[in-house]
């Protein structure tokens, strides 16, 4: 979601040009309950403990709606937390699970950094996926206190591609050679490479929330329906089908 | 609410780099002084394409600059275009104390107030940026409306916000020039994000608020960007939607019960 989340851990108000993230609760996710209802899909939404705070009755409304929650963050944290960082983890944890009655199962780190106390704390709150790394197009087992375990798998993304803001911030993209840039990854699918984990961000600012760029992952969610035997999964109904079969998720080019 | 169309301009000047620069105005030049161009050209460029398409504009003058270039706040204001607050010198309103803030947006209500013969009923933040007070600060002076706000697609009511008689008049960024000069874009990319935002925005809500600036660097007021703001007003009118001032369109939200 990125609300306000983003703007509280950058230390600024959620007013005026600080407010995107509001955007995401006024306007964003709301589309894009109706855009995935629409289409039939489930999503994995990735929510800060800040927003869930702020939002209880979104959290509601998207579970509701038979999506996934997973954890990112308390405030969207762009820095190195040091020993502050699985008391922070914690935190998100407990506000995800109250608010909800549904405790996460997954993660995804807000600045794409990690450190060797985030999985071993992850692993002791439950989870059982991570989709923080970028380093490959298929599942395969994480590896958590220097040996690789069957109960926790990795499950990367690919946040230069297949998300949005890279796109529009750093590469100035209209929405539509965003979208032409996203069928052509889904050609690369349809043809047998790897999956498609596709993450955009329904806030104003850098992500997708307002209409033409909205319209946009609109018109490439219709368009992935379209590719013969393509299934669409929340991240922790992948995670499950993985860690019933892990030993085939050890190396997953083999 | 009637399907509208505002077309605003933050009247940006020196003021900018005045501000950020700590520096006296007549002592920047150069790549310091794009803000001269507003005053030698820009404005009256923009107050001239207004005029041949028959447009009534939202002026966002900075009690500052209102002092600055008097004759041309005084052309804005008898060409029949609405006046409104831009804050005082360009200050980052989320910094400023309470009463930092009051003296501030007052003295600015009192600058314009004065020159306009009546008080405006509208402000935009000058940096973009608001603080907690900053609504309710507005709603004791009587402020019918607040132009600063990015979170939605068509107007609300700002009693959440401190503003229990006001509405916001949301601006959207993909729809102000600044936004893609600011990054450098050719003006042909800076039309296409322009013309791809609106059509699909007016295909949710019959509302869109079109932002200009007067410079040549951040603006439209090029000649050879100038032909944007006619296409965009007249894309905007053949889907219908009227052209409106920001207190025209607060006036009847708020007749509505907004």
């Amino acid at each position: 979601m990125d609300g306000p989340a983003v703007e509280a851990g950058r230390n600024q108000n959620h007013l005026g040009i600080h407010s995107r993230g509001r955007y995401a609760a006024r306007r964003g996710v709301p589309r894009y309950l109706d855009m995935l209802a629409r289409h039939g899909i489930k999503a994995t939404f990735f929510m800060c403990g800040y927003d869930a705070e702020l939002y209880p009755e979104i959290m509601r409304e998207v579970l509701r709606q038979g999506h996934e929650i997973a954890a990112h963050g308390y405030q969207h944290e762009s820095y190195g937390l040091g020993e502050r960082e699985p008391e922070l983890l914690e935190k998100t944890h407990s506000i995800l699970a109250d608010c909800t009655g549904v405790a996460p199962v997954g993660w995804c780190s807000p600045s794409g950094r990690k450190s060797e106390l985030t999985l071993p704390t992850l692993k002791r709150l439950g989870y059982f996926y991570d989709a923080s790394e970028k380093d490959e197009d298929l599942p395969y087992l994480a590896t958590i206190g220097g040996r690789r375990v069957d109960d926790f798998v990795i499950l990367p993304n690919n946040t230069v591609s297949l998300d949005d803001a890279p796109l529009y911030v750093q590469g100035q993209a209209t929405a539509a050679e965003a979208l032409r840039n996203w069928l052509e990854e889904l050609d690369a699918v349809a043809s047998g490479d790897g999956y498609i984990h596709f993450s955009v961000h329904p806030r104003a600012g850098y992500g997708s929330g307002t209409p033409a760029r909205a319209a946009a992952v609109d018109e490439f969610l219709r368009s992935a329906k379209s590719v013969p035997g393509l299934h669409f999964a929340t991240l922790r109904e992948l995670a499950e089908h993985c860690l019933a079969n892990p030993s085939r998720w050890q190396e997953p080019r083999r | 609410m009637t399907p509208a169309l505002l077309v605003t301009v933050n009247i940006h000047g020196i003021g900018p780099e005045a501000a950020s620069e700590d520096t006296d105005p007549r002592l920047l030049f150069g790549r310091l002084a794009h803000g001269n161009y507003a005053y030698r050209i820009g404005l009256q460029r923009l107050l001239d394409t207004f005029a041949a398409l028959d447009v009534r504009a939202t002026m966002f003058w900075p009690s500052s600059e209102a002092q600055r270039a008097p004759a041309l706040f005084e052309r804005c204001l008898s060409l029949g275009h609405e006046i409104a607050s831009h804050g005082r010198s360009f200050e980052d309103h989320m910094t400023l104390s309470a009463s930092e803030e009051a003296d501030v947006i007052g003295e600015a209500h009192e600058t314009l107030t004065r020159m306009m013969g009546s008080a405006p009923t509208g402000f935009r933040a000058p940096t973009g940026t608001l603080s907690s007070a900053t609504i309710g600060l507005l709603e004791q002076l009587g402020y019918s409306y607040d132009s600063s706000f990015l979170d939605d697609d068509a107007p609300y009511s700002l009693s959440e916000d401190g503003g229990r008689s006001m509405v916001e008049l949301p601006w959207n960024e993909g729809l102000s020039d600044a936004t893609h000069f600011r990054r450098r874009l050719t003006q042909d990319r800076a039309e296409s994000f322009m013309t791809e935002e609106f059509d699909a925005l007016r295909s949710v809500e019959p509302y869109a608020c079109l932002t200009f600036h007067p410079r040549a660097d951040i603006g439209v007021a090029r000649t050879a960007r100038l032909p944007i703001v006619g296409r965009m007003i007249e894309r905007a009118r053949a889907t219908g939607l009227k052209p409106r001032t920001c207190a025209e369109l607060a006036k009847e939200l708020a007749g509505a019960g907004q």
